[in-house]
């Protein structure tokens, strides 16, 4: 049992050193094929554009030293990272790592919040049209998960503001002060969640319904509902708690627009705010940040899956 | 007191109102017991499924079926169900498919006595418990299906499908693929219900079953009832022409095996001396000596579990041996062995045509599409079998076809695995005999296995025991 554990924190571990190498590469490779002069872009963040000169961004260059060959800055860059160092915001003042700490809280509870709102949403619509194929409500939910599916985050997002914000005035339109800010974000990135998943769990609980085990269940005298309870969910539920693991990839990319659209102070809104300001150091570390959210998640539900479904790992 | 009598019983196609089978007609006391004997894909199955009320989407039932004096045919299906486990209740014929993958096999059982009987935990664990150890599966209880044999899921089944205490037991195919000894466990697991006072029907091909289980017996052709009486003056004396045929077809009753012709040394496929086989370093087989020509066909029995597929992996050279030697005559070419699978409708994708498939294996071994329509009317189908799909094809019907699809490949071996055990015993005789005369024509060496003690000694030139060379 503490083998299996082991292996798989190793697995995740070997995943995350990959991820964090490929996200700093890639992000740093990205920073340096965008047009412009950084320092100056990174002297008109600091200062304001009105208040910058020539001489503030050679000033800028000289200390960060932007104008060395970029493999050298990248070598820097994973130096630091090996020491678990982030860096310090070329911006603002203090480390990369102190800005994360703080936005990472946020945008964990939106994610949390979302995936929440995705379940809430998912489950008793998926097992209710699982139950009943076919019907109204079947075709009804299959119709209305393409369409929102169908339409981008950001204007689900709109959306959602222009009717329970503008219209219906029952919500904010952003910030985050209170509990009440997060329940748009939230809704928007767990609706386009559930879209699919709830169809991910209409089919496992149709595929279960149908399953020689779900009969003899009901032979053997166990009434439909507690047939449903102790052996239809629960296996429904492993191929439908797998599918949310494939989902996180859909969370993260739409964290980053979704904080953006709701002013939501989080990692997705600090990677937009330091790409515009060509803050490499902290694109790299929420890109970074980012990236191990997601194996991080992957890693919660493999341990969901295995207390699911023993056979894997015991076989 | 009558516990079930059956009047009329047709069950049919609801769009076409086609009927797949009737009338039938019995009935049947508590205490007694009854076998319904007929061909594979016949619609048996149906009847147990039209007294469960369990039929498939698409096919009802009409006629009465009343259940201790009340007619239930007409209940809503949630009155149907609700006697289910407590009057009714039923064998699966897949146990490993009707336990729950994910629950423990103890589990599942203490439900049904917690449920039935509203013991709290504790106490169901104990009924569970004791019925365990009566079955045999003392050790059981923790493990889920995927960790036990097909006689402990079947036990475990069995367990489960008896908590309620229900009066009517249905049992269908409950020897299928079952080797003597499990045959005989359950066997007695069966008889045990009348002799409790409930009542048991039987769903079976399974001639031997049927003489021990002893009671009344009804035999259907077509979907209709040939022949029905006391089951042992039935099967030995039977008067309707295709009762007899089915006890001729039953392998004890085969005539001997004609001596056999090959003699020559020359010609040998693949030889063995001294053969350890095992997996995983654990050794189940040794000292198997074992010579096959071509042409010849050899017989391998034993029990569940003793390494018959072991032993054909080796052959194959899927496994290497642990020790001793296994030599394949040179000349034997990559697609040259084939095999043959148990059930026949897993080896076929459900959802292709049998013409595509067919079209796909032609294609790849290089034959013409006539030959195949020759090979097809060798083994007397129509041609216009293979517009259909697997799943619309009987299991005989089946079974034929993968032959031919194995000799397009033009074989010098062939390894037949159980290929009749969930076949009826007439359907069964004709594909073994048909499959010998084809190997024969064709030259091909035939490997059979099969724990049918009577198949492997007179279908066969040679037969070999595993019970002597086990571990």
């Amino acid at each position: 049992m503490y083998k299996k554990l082991i292996a798989a924190l190793l697995k995740r571990g070997l995943q995350a050193l990959i991820v964090a190498l490929i996200v700093g590469l890639v992000s740093f490779a990205m920073m340096q094929a965008l047009p412009g002069d950084a320092a100056f872009r990174i002297a008109a963040g600091r200062y304001g554009y009105d208040l910058m000169d020539a001489a503030a961004a050679e000033a800028v260059r000289q200390e960060l030293g932007l104008d060395r060959h970029w493999s050298l800055q990248l070598f820097d860059w994973l130096k630091a990272l090996a020491q678990f160092n982030l860096g310090e915001s070329f911006i603002y003042r203090g480390s990369v790592s102190e800005k994360i700490a703080v936005q990472l809280g946020h945008t964990l509870t939106l994610s949390l919040s979302a995936l929440f709102v995705s379940i809430l949403i998912a489950f008793p619509i998926g097992i209710y049209t699982g139950l009943n194929p076919n019907g109204w409500a079947d075709k009804f939910f299959l119709q209305l998960s393409i369409f929102v599916r169908a339409i981008p985050p950001f204007a689900v997002g709109l959306t959602l503001v222009l009717i329970f914000s503008v219209h219906l005035k029952l919500f904010p339109v952003a910030g985050f002060r209170s509990f009440h800010h997060l329940i748009l974000p939230a809704f928007t990135l767990g609706i386009g969640m559930a879209a699919v998943s709830n169809r991910v769990i209409r089919d496992s609980v149709l595929e279960a319904m149908h399953s020689d085990w779900q009969l003899f269940s009901r032979i053997k005298g166990l009434p439909s509902g507690l047939t449903l309870r102790a052996h239809v969910l629960r296996n429904a539920a492993l191929p439908s708690v797998t599918y949310i693991g494939v989902q996180m990839a859909y969370l993260i990319e739409g964290v980053v627009i979704i904080e953006t659209l709701f002013a939501w102070p989080g990692i997705g809104h600090a990677l937009i705010h330091a790409i515009f300001g060509r803050d490499i150091a902290m694109v790299q570390g929420t890109a970074l940040t980012l990236g191990l959210i997601y194996v991080g998640l992957n890693l919660v539900i493999d341990f969901l899956c295995s207390f699911i479904d023993p056979r894997s790992a015991k076989s | 007191m009558t516990l079930l009598s059956v009047k009329n019983l047709y069950v049919f196609i609801e769009d076409k109102q086609v009927d797949l089978l009737g009338p039938i007609s019995f009935s049947l006391e508590l205490g007694e017991n009854l076998t319904i004997m007929g061909e594979t894909g016949a619609g048996k199955s149906l009847i147990a499924q039209a007294i469960l009320g369990s039929l498939p989407t698409g096919l009802k039932s009409r006629g009465d079926i009343l259940l201790k004096g009340e007619a239930i045919d007409n209940l809503s299906p949630k009155k149907r169900a609700a006697l289910w486990g407590d009057i009714i209740t039923a064998l699966p014929q897949e146990p490993w498919l009707s336990l729950d993958p994910l629950m423990r096999s103890g589990q599942q059982v203490a439900e049904t006595h917690r449920y039935f009987k509203s013991y709290n935990w504790k106490e169901a664990k104990k009924q569970t418990e004791q019925q365990f150890k009566k079955l045999d599966l003392s050790d059981t209880a923790q493990k889920r299906p995927f960790q036990l044999s097909g006689g402990m899921a079947q036990r475990v089944a069995f367990a489960a499908a008896t908590a309620g205490d229900a009066e009517l037991l249905l049992a269908d195919e409950p020897t299928k693929g079952l080797d003597s000894h499990r045959h005989d466990k359950i066997l007695s697991l069966l008889k045990a219900i009348p002799q409790k006072g409930d009542s048991l029907l039987t769903i079976t091909h399974d001639l031997d079953l049927a003489y021990a289980l002893g009671g009344k017996i009804i035999i259907l052709k077509n979907g209709k009832i040939v022949e029905e009486g006391i089951t042992h003056t039935v099967l030995s004396s039977p008067k309707a022409s295709y009762t007899q045929a089915l006890c001729a077809a039953n392998p004890s009753s085969w005539p001997p095996l004609s001596s056999c012709t090959i003699s020559s040394k020359e010609n040998i496929l693949v030889q063995s001396e001294k053969l350890r086989i095992g997996r995983n370093k654990i050794a189940f087989i040794k000292g198997l000596d074992f010579c096959l020509k071509a042409g010849e066909s050899l017989a391998i029995s034993g029990p569940s579990g003793i390494g018959k597929t072991s032993l054909l992996d080796t052959i194959i050279g899927s496994i290497k041996p642990m020790g001793g030697t296994l030599t394949r005559a040179e000349h034997i070419g990559k697609w040259e062995i084939q095999k043959l699978y148990q059930d026949p409708p897993t080896a076929f994708p459900p959802l292709i045509s049998l013409k595509d498939n067919f079209k796909a294996v032609t294609k790849k071994h290089k034959m013409a599409w006539d030959q195949l329509l020759q090979l097809l009317e060798n083994v007397e189908l129509d041609a216009s079998i293979l517009e259909r799909r697997p799943s619309n094809v009987s299991g005989g019907e089946l079974q034929r076809l993968s032959f031919i699809r194995a000799l397009i490949a033009k074989p010098k071996i062939l390894l037949a695995d159980e290929p009749t055990s969930r076949l009826d015993l007439i359907t069964q005789e004709t594909c073994l005999n048909l499959l010998k005369k084809l190997c024969r024509e064709e030259n091909i060496g035939i490997i059979l296995v099969t724990h049918n003690q009577h198949i492997a000694e007179k279908w066969a030139h040679n037969h070999i025991d595993l019970n002597q060379f086990c571990v």
